[in-house]
């Protein structure tokens, strides 16, 4: 007999049992949170409503440290007041801030009321567009080189330009840098099943002064019920587009 | 809280690590596990007297898990796709884990290593793991049958090798 037949088949599942239960796995969110998440879902089933406050965004995000030692600024709209329900009642929907060098952050905990912080943004002089993917505003049209582009080579990733770069700092910055470099990451925004530790929000910097004279910036949700994706994109501005 | 609640809650306080292991193991970042097993239990909330009469529970917050991820992720590959971001490699690992069977488990086709995870954490028999997958317990036989000789294979290699230093 050699060592092979030595190891039956509960041997080797045993191994791999103790193998991947020795790996460290996120503690359980609050019952509650679930329960409130599916709630509200179960709610927008009935009613027929789309994607709102706990359908959880996706995107790409940057965790800077000091960031949010700036210059803070009240928002205004309903997205920046408590959520009603119990279980996300410690956090606001979003928030945007004015930093120290004049760039506007937008942290994301929820992607709820676009219109509201799309109102926000206007008011901080950013002529924006925000709205849930499935109803963009059709009268935005990209501005040169401000969607992302296909690179080359499986799988494909999309390439910033250097324009969006410089409009969005965060995240377009960290994302054209090479793979393990900085602290580019995707994260989950709130609005997800469990409020999400404060370095796993959603950021967003804008640096306004980097914007054409004639462009804007556009921000779209997906409305999927399980994760979105929000792209930042940079888009002529008008009256009918961003204000 | 009302009785559905508790009992909800307590499936959930249960199932939550069983689950959370079982997709951990098939898509190989405990973080993404960690997002679309929440999803899946907020669904089975939603769902809950169907789900709390289903034969296999746990194994239909499973399913609903690797589902929401598969639509998840074809979605955002399909947008922003960010290979090497956010899948956990087997060398981010902290130490004091068995990163070779490790990475043999995660080198296992998705569906061996699924079978597998099924059984080792939810403890489920073949016929049963067959409904949950669709496909034939025999094909359930099949694809323990080929991830356990491959994992007896690294398991034996590194005795073999350790044996001969």
């Amino acid at each position: 007999m050699n060592v092979h037949d030595e190891m039956s088949d509960a041997d080797v599942l045993r191994a791999a049992a103790d193998a991947l239960s020795a790996i460290p796995m996120p503690r359980a969110p609050d019952t509650a949170v679930i329960i409130t998440t599916g709630r509200a879902r179960r709610h927008r089933q009935v009613t027929g409503l789309s994607i709102a406050g706990t359908a959880a965004v996706t995107v790409v995000a940057l965790f800077m440290s000091g960031v949010f030692g700036a210059i803070s600024r009240q928002p205004a709209g309903s997205g920046s007041r408590q959520p009603s329900h119990p279980a996300h009642a410690q956090l606001t929907a979003w928030t945007v801030t004015r930093l120290a060098d004049g760039d506007i952050s937008i942290r994301i905990n929820q992607f709820k009321d676009p219109a509201g912080l799309q109102s926000t943004l206007r008011a901080d002089g950013v002529p924006a567009s925000v709205t849930f993917a499935s109803q963009r505003n059709q009268a935005c049209r990209p501005y040169p080189g401000g969607t992302l582009s296909p690179g080359s080579g499986p799988p494909s990733p999309l390439r910033p330009s250097a324009l969006l770069k410089q409009v969005f700092p965060t995240p377009y910055q960290v994302l054209g840098a090479p793979p393990g470099t900085g602290p580019a990451r995707m994260a989950k925004a709130a609005g997800a099943p469990a409020p999400p530790p404060s370095g796993n929000r959603t950021v967003i910097v804008i640096d306004p002064s980097a914007l054409p004279r004639n462009a804007g910036v556009e921000l779209a949700s997906s409305d999927a019920a399980a994760s979105a994706l929000l792209l930042p994109v940079v888009v002529y501005a008008g009256a009918q587009c961003t204000g | 809280m009302s009785n559905e609640e508790a009992e909800f809650t307590e499936f959930f306080q249960a199932s939550w690590e069983p689950c959370l292991r079982v997709v951990a193991a098939v898509v190989g970042s405990p973080q993404l596990a960690e997002d679309q097993v929440a999803e899946a239990f907020a669904k089975a909330w939603m769902s809950w007297r169907k789900v709390s009469h289903h034969p296999a529970p746990r194994a239909w917050v499973v399913r609903t898990a690797l589902n929401t991820g598969a639509s998840w992720w074809r979605r955002r590959s399909r947008e922003l796709p960010l290979a090497d971001h956010d899948v956990a490699a087997p060398g981010d690992l902290a130490n004091g884990l068995d990163v070779s069977l490790l990475t043999a488990i995660w080198r296992l086709p998705r569906r061996q290593r699924e079978v597998i995870a099924l059984r080792i954490f939810l403890d489920l028999d073949t016929d049963t793991i067959a409904r949950q997958m669709k496909i034939e317990a025999g094909t359930v036989r099949m694809h323990l049958s080929r991830g356990v000789a491959a994992l007896r294979h690294e398991l034996t290699s590194n005795e073999t090798t350790e044996a001969s230093r």
